[in-house]
């Protein structure tokens, strides 16, 4: 009896392969009963997210186990070409190793990112509820669960933010704290400048202004962010009572210089102002932040302390996979010293019925 | 043999412990909750064995342990840890532990090692006004201490934000708004209690007429500069990095003062 993963991911697929293999959320119970119906597994789980389709699945021969979720894969998804060129296996150690690689980002394509816990997490729970885990898959994802909390909480694998937008939301809580007071004024539209207002809103920023030299465009973002637009002569009016500034116009000089700041600096009561500049060319004069309370930060070091974020999280693969591998052969013990009940039980099972059922979830 | 001093020796131990914690907090690069509850359980039994100290010292010599540079050296600690743990949870600042235990420790170790602990001439017990105003007034010098330690941690948050270079610290200080907020009432608070000390000292002085006169250069000045900075940051003409600097340059000058004139009494 043994583990098996069988699956794709970013590095094995290109998009459009991954997309003809995703499981729509609300099939995806089904698909877990059919799987077990279809093959000869005695537990599995399925686990599809945008960037990744996996079968996790006890089985007393890999081997055809492989071979029969694979074609489960192909018929359920009614695919015309085969796939296996993109397909990986990892069996038994390598396995639950996977899993636990898996469950702590260390296999995403944001190295340490954490939506994919919730994601496994998500997809175990559909195979629960749908019976399709057993006493060794339920043992296997809740040790993997708390062996990736142990992971993330003992490692820095997921500390410090990646992004130029989540880069300075976390600026702006170390300038501000919480930001529910903070006034947020965007100057020019764009992309970046909207994700970093987003980013800024999703933490609990207060008002937001949008000023363009365009007054459609600056009324359009200003409604998708529920904020107020201002004409763009304007803006230096509202100045005094803006706490931080997003600029992105296509401004050939810079709009904020350090002689306009200064009086306005003494305007708000010194009061710290955080300005980023993603503008190219900039829109903020370096010399800004020689003025006391003025932190200016531009698209270049935004992108170097997500950079340097992200090499942090790599220094620290090593240190995951010590621990990794500390909890692969705890889980490694546990199903060698179990091995002779569980398959008695599916033995059992098997020879009771002829429709072959998931084991009990809990061993006694 | 087992002293007064002994104690302060041990609330040492648990100061110096809790830098030992809060080091590995530092390492571990989080803000380890359990590890902050430790460094708080720490501090506390620290401050006990401290407290215990101030009351034994106060038995022997019979009032207030505040006649030598020894004993007030170590109310001005025992005060700063008292505000520590009277601050440090209910605005939840992270790491005020890990500043304020390694001051405490230079000011007690200081006043330990440190032949400072003579017996005084003192005049006798007149009146409870001598006592209050000089407990109060050493009780204010351990919130500007502790002002001192956030006034270090707004300057080193305020430098890795200007300077865009952020240490594996930066995430765990807190912000330098809520900084400056504390920093600007623990600075109320001191200069409040120092008043009060004043205004006890006036009153006991027509009650005893015992003073000298660089004793009162000295508190005055003190009040004056504290009193200026309040003054400075209320009405917004000074804030942020100027108020911690000055905040961390009065004290040292409030201590270099306090030491020159019981130098000179002497």
């Amino acid at each position: 009896m043994n583990l098996l993963v069988i699956g794709l991911n970013h590095r094995s697929a290109p998009v459009e392969v991954r997309e003809q293999l995703a499981f729509a959320k609300t099939s995806l119970a089904d698909a877990h009963t059919r799987l077990l119906a279809a093959s000869p597994l005695h537990e599995t789980v399925i686990l599809s997210t945008c960037n990744r389709v996996e079968v996790y699945a006890l089985a007393d021969n890999v081997g055809e186990a492989a071979r029969s979720v694979r074609e489960f894969l192909h018929d359920h998804h009614r695919l015309t070409d085969r796939m296996d060129a993109h397909f990986y296996e990892h069996r038994d150690d390598s396995c639950v190793q996977h899993l636990l690689e898996v469950a702590c980002g260390l296999d995403s394509m944001v190295l340490g990112e954490t939506e994919i816990f919730g994601q496994v997490k998500d997809a175990y729970s559909v195979a629960q509820v749908a019976g399709t885990t057993g006493v060794v898959l339920n043992r296997v994802f809740q040790k993997a669960f708390s062996a990736a909390k142990h992971i993330r909480s003992t490692t820095a694998i997921t500390r410090g933010s990646t992004s130029v937008g989540t880069v300075a939301v976390d600026l702006a809580e170390k300038i501000f704290g919480k930001l529910g007071k903070c006034v947020v004024m965007v100057i020019g539209t764009g992309q970046m400048s909207e994700a970093t207002a987003r980013a800024l809103q999703s933490r609990g920023a207060g008002a937001i202004l949008v000023c363009s030299r365009t007054n459609e465009r600056a009324e359009a973002l200003a409604a998708q962010l529920q904020g107020r637009a201002i004409s763009y002569d304007q803006w230096p009016n509202e100045f005094p009572m803006v706490d931080i500034v997003i600029s992105s116009t296509a401004a050939p000089h810079p709009i904020i210089t350090k002689e306009k700041l200064g009086p306005l600096m003494k305007m708000r009561r010194q009061r710290p102002l955080f300005l980023i500049d993603i503008a190219v060319p900039r829109d903020m004069e370096r010399a800004c932040d020689e003025l006391d309370g003025v932190y200016l930060y531009d698209i270049d070091d935004l992108q170097q302390i997500a950079r340097e974020n992200m090499a942090a999280r790599e220094r620290e693969i090593a240190a995951c996979q010590v621990l990794i591998a500390q909890h692969v052969r705890r889980l490694a013990d546990w199903l060698e010293s179990n091995r002779g009940t569980v398959e008695d039980r599916y033995r059992r099972r098997v020879a009771d019925s002829p429709v072959r059922n998931p084991a009990s979830p809990h061993v006694s | 043999m087992i002293t007064e001093r002994t104690f302060l020796w041990i609330a040492q131990a648990f100061y110096a412990a809790s830098c030992v914690v809060t080091l590995r907090r530092l390492r571990a690069g989080d803000g380890g909750a359990a590890l902050q509850r430790a460094n708080y359980f720490v501090m506390i039994t620290g401050f006990f064995f401290h407290t215990i100290f101030l009351y034994l010292r106060g038995q022997t010599v019979g009032r207030c342990p505040l006649t030598n540079l020894f004993e007030t050296q170590a109310f001005i600690a025992w005060a700063a840890v008292l505000f520590f743990l009277l601050i440090g949870p209910s605005y939840r600042v992270s790491f005020l532990g890990a500043f304020t235990a390694p001051l405490v420790l230079v000011i007690c170790l200081s006043a330990l090692l440190l032949p400072v602990d003579v017996v005084q001439a003192t005049p006798p017990r007149h009146s409870a006004w001598i006592e209050f105003h000089a407990a109060i007034a050493v009780v204010a010098c351990g919130a500007f201490a502790l002002a001192f330690v956030t006034g270090a941690m707004y300057l080193i948050q305020e430098r890795q934000l200007k300077t865009r270079r952020l240490t594996s610290s930066f995430l765990l200080l807190p912000s330098i708004e809520q900084l400056d907020v504390i920093h600007f009432r623990l600075l109320i608070m001191g200069f409040t209690m120092l008043t009060a000390g004043m205004v006890g000292g006036m009153i006991s002085y027509h009650i005893v007429g015992h003073w000298t006169i660089p004793k009162i250069i000295w508190a005055s000045s003190v009040w004056l500069l504290y009193g200026g900075l309040v003054v400075a940051r209320g009405l917004w003409t000074l804030r942020g990095r100027k108020v911690a600097v000055a905040s961390m340059v009065f004290f040292a000058l409030m201590l270099v003062g306090f030491w020159g004139v019981n130098l000179f009494q002497r």
